[in-house]
């Protein structure tokens, strides 16, 4: 489960939403926040649905939230 | 109240009291100090997690999931009824039913108090999401190495069973079989709890 390819830029995204808190991002997304902390720490990479939460919960595209790391 | 840490100890003492008690499985004046010992052993884990339900939540709390807290959890409980499970294992040939029966009656006290405690440490996180996306593949990986393990332990005693000569086979009763059948399958627990309880490790570190 660690060293996922897929990038994101959550923690970015949180303090520009006015420092949202991992607990206020999970219980929005509906998921716990140790995995909001492994998202974070790319050791986690979401279903589709999940991306689409935390998209949604920031208000952007998900496209804007995840990337692929093409390296590997 | 919060207890102290001299109150720790004397939990731990009664801890290694219970489980000598336990896993002795002998009788004293006619009485299964066994049970004594599971009774003694559910009374602990009662006052440790009313102690630590009084802790305000900490760093560490925060850092482990509810998931992981209940496979720590499954994971001891596993050991002990595994652990009690095999020093009984001679006491299965199906001699003495009397002590098989009590054998059986303390683990399925043990699993019982098992349900009971992962309910009251469920509480501790009332309102908040228990379990995720992350949490089911964890579990269904961990159910594949339990499943495996399982696998293993039928396969053994089947070959074990199959290949022996009958006179070095005396002690295989169809009780006993039956026996290592449910201890194959305590085994595949302990196996999945414990994939379980490491992969949440590993993800955190």
């Amino acid at each position: 489960m660690s060293g996922t390819p897929v990038t994101n830029a959550i923690r970015r995204l949180r303090f520009e939403h006015g420092e949202m808190t991992q607990q206020a991002l999970a219980d929005a997304c509906g998921v716990t926040r140790q995995t909001i902390i492994a998202l974070e720490a790319g050791r986690y990479a979401p279903s589709l649905e999940l991306a689409f939460r935390i998209s949604h919960a920031f208000g952007v595209g998900v496209e804007d939230v995840f990337g692929w790391e093409k390296k590997r | 109240m919060v207890i102290g840490r001299w109150s720790w100890i004397g939990l731990l003492a009664v801890t290694g009291l219970a489980l000598w008690l336990l896993l002795g499985s002998g009788r004293v004046f006619g009485h299964d100090i066994g049970g004594l010992g599971m009774t003694l052993l559910v009374g602990v884990a009662w006052v440790s997690l009313w102690a630590v339900s009084r802790l305000p939540a900490g760093e560490f709390e925060r850092a482990v999931s509810p998931g992981e807290w209940k496979a720590w959890i499954g994971l001891g409980f596993m050991l002990a009824a595994t652990a009690y499970f095999l020093v009984s294992l001679p006491l299965m040939d199906g001699s003495s039913m009397a002590a098989a029966t009590a054998v059986a009656r303390n683990l399925v006290l043990l699993l019982v108090a098992w349900t009971v405690l992962s309910h009251v440490v469920a509480s501790r996180w009332k309102g908040q999401v228990h379990e995720d996306e992350r949490d089911r593949q964890i579990e269904t990986r961990a159910a594949g190495w339990g499943r495996g393990a399982l696998v293993i332990g039928v396969i053994g005693l089947a070959v074990l069973l199959g290949f022996s000569p009958p006179d070095r086979l005396q002690w295989a009763s169809h009780f006993m079989i039956g026996n290592l059948l449910v201890f194959a399958l305590v085994c595949g627990w302990l196996v999945e709890y414990a994939a379980t309880a490491a992969m949440y490790w590993r993800d955190r570190h």
